[in-house]
């Protein structure tokens, strides 16, 4: 049986009805058509489908729908501001730290988070960070720069 | 690779979990903290490494036993009544998924880190294990915890991940259960008739298994005070720095009667090398007593050795896991004890 989960994602509130054994990241790439959140394993192992939850970077794919419930929910889409990619998105742009980009949602979330939680990373607090988020295409160099380099922009 | 069909009731209180568990007995029903255990388990199994998390899998008949695994004797199991073999089977067909899943995340009385009066630490069972990793207090009075918290998966696994989903599954490589035997910490099970409290390192009974019963939940782990010249330390080995359970993992806890003095007291746990997390009693016979030194010291090592009973997995030998044994209670001990010595 279907049962009731409201959550707000990217600032707007839906109510829904979803089948328990749902996960979150079902909600958002199919109930929402919210596809930026990619689903690659779907057991925790690779961070792709990172979103925040209630602020906290959360894999999507082992957390049910249900658990959500009352929750706000931050993903990719909501990251540019006023249409234009925000700090740290235009930071993987301009550091080249997106190749084949299916890291990217996950990665831009989970550094999201760290950049909310400290103003200062140092390069091995960004590495352990993004230590659960895999990008097989860049080496992770590019992607720590970009983070760095987000961090020091206070413009 | 979607989740197989369930229902998940959703509980206020914490009484109210234990009717749902007990109320659901016959179609199959499991508690839901974190999910990163669980909701893996429930997956359809792609990587068979992850297959045997699921604790059906130990006794499922149809199973294909690739291992078995001596077990301490328990008067309180019967299924390990007499000791002996418990057959694991690694690959194979499972269990059914249950019908039902008791989802806590409502139940905001189980989170936290509490000082309490007595100086000791209570941390409820739902508390996640970055809140762990970053609690001053937990990293200062009981470090082999915090290190414990480090360790364990990724940051994003510790975001999500629970202490009580880590103990309550009795993995023996639990990277927190091992720090929680080692500090003397104590589980507060509570069911329908009532609440019980057992020390850690009784609960597992096998890998995933424990003297956990069918309508209790885990409700808080408590720590006892640190009393003056002590200290704790974890190591994990493994063979990545993230997203890796580990090879051994050793935890020491130590006390000294005074300043560079014999050891008063010393609990040394063994994780991934039984069925169990190990607590090294020969250790204590070893080392109680004794002036530290580093003949007394690998005594020791040796000591925790003899009490290691690994097996041969992908992840290291058995010959392998016994000298890291030595080697990390070795090294751990003198950490600890520079511990000691650096606090004064
Ligand atoms: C990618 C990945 C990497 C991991 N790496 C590690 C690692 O390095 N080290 C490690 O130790 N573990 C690791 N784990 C396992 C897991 O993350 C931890 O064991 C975690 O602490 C489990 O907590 P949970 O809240 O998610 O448990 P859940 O999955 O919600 O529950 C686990 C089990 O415990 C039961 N349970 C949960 N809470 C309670 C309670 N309060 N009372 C009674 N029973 C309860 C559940 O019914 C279930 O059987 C990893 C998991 C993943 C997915
Ligand atoms: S899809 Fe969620 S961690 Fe890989
Ligand atoms: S850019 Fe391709 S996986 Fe990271």
């Amino acid at each position: 049986m279907k049962k009731i989960v409201s959550v707000t994602v990217n600032g707007v509130l839906h109510e829904l009805a979803i089948e328990p054994r749902r996960t979150l990241l079902e909600l958002l790439r199919e109930d929402l058509g919210l596809t930026g959140t990619k689903k690659g394993c779907g057991i925790g192992d690779c961070g792709t489908c990172t979103v925040l939850l209630d602020g906290v970077a959360t894999f999507s794919c082992l957390t049910l729908a249900i658990q959500a419930d009352g929750c706000s929910v931050e993903t990719v889409e909501g990251l540019a501001e006023d249409g234009k990619l925000n700090r740290l998105q235009q930071a993987f742009v301009d550091h080249g730290a997106i190749q084949c980009g299916f890291c990217s949602p996950g990665m831009l979330m989970t550094a999201t988070e760290l950049l909310r939680r400290s103003d200062n990373p140092n390069e091995q607090d960004i590495r352990r960070a993004i230590s659960g988020n895999l990008c097989r295409c860049t080496g992770y160099q590019k992607i720590v720069e970009a983070i760095k380099a987000a961090s020091e922009d206070t413009s | 690779m979607i989740l197989p069909r369930f229902d998940v009731l959703v509980p206020e209180t914490v009484d109210e979990a234990c009717t749902m568990l007990s109320d659901h007995a016959d179609e199959g029903v499991r508690l839901l903290a974190g999910g990163t255990d669980l909701l893996v388990d429930l997956r359809r199994p792609i990587i068979p490494q992850h297959v045997p998390r699921c604790d059906g899998c130990t006794t499922h008949p149809e199973g294909r036993v690739l291992s078995t695994i001596e077990c301490a004797p328990s008067d309180s199991d019967p299924l390990m009544a007499s000791g002996g073999s418990i057959r694991t089977a690694l690959e194979g067909p499972r269990h059914a998924a249950p019908a039902f899943l008791v989802s806590l995340h409502k139940l905001d009385q189980l989170r936290g880190i509490e000082r309490l009066a007595d100086g000791g630490l209570r941390i409820g069972a739902l508390t996640s294990i970055s809140e762990i990793e970053r609690s001053p207090d937990v990293r200062e009075g009981w470090t082999a915890l915090a290190e414990g918290a480090d360790s364990l998966g990724s940051p994003l696994v510790r975001n999500r991940g629970t202490l009580g989903g880590n103990i309550a599954n009795a993995r023996p490589a639990a990277d927190m259960a091992v720090p929680t035997i080692a500090l003397g910490g104590t589980l507060t099970l509570k069911g329908s008739s009532g609440t019980c409290d057992i020390p850690a390192k009784d609960f597992p009974r096998g890998p995933g298994l424990s003297v956990i019963k069918q309508d209790e939940i885990l409700t808080d782990i408590h720590y006892p005070s640190p009393v003056p010249y002590s200290g704790s330390a974890y190591y994990k080995l493994a063979n990545r720095k993230a997203l890796e359970i580990s090879t051994v993992g050793v935890a020491v806890w130590l006390a000294l009667k005074e300043p560079g003095g014999p050891v008063a007291d010393v609990q040394v746990a063994l994780g991934a090398v039984g069925p169990v997390p190990i607590l090294a009693e020969s250790v204590r016979e070893a080392l109680i007593g004794k002036v530290p030194n580093e003949k007394t010291l690998l005594q020791a090592a040796q000591a925790a050795r003899g009490d290691a009973r690994p097996i041969d997995d992908h992840r290291g030998s058995a010959w392998y896991r016994v000298q890291m044994v030595e080697q990390l209670t070795l090294r751990l001990l003198r950490t600890v004890l520079k511990r000691i010595r650096d606090s004064k």
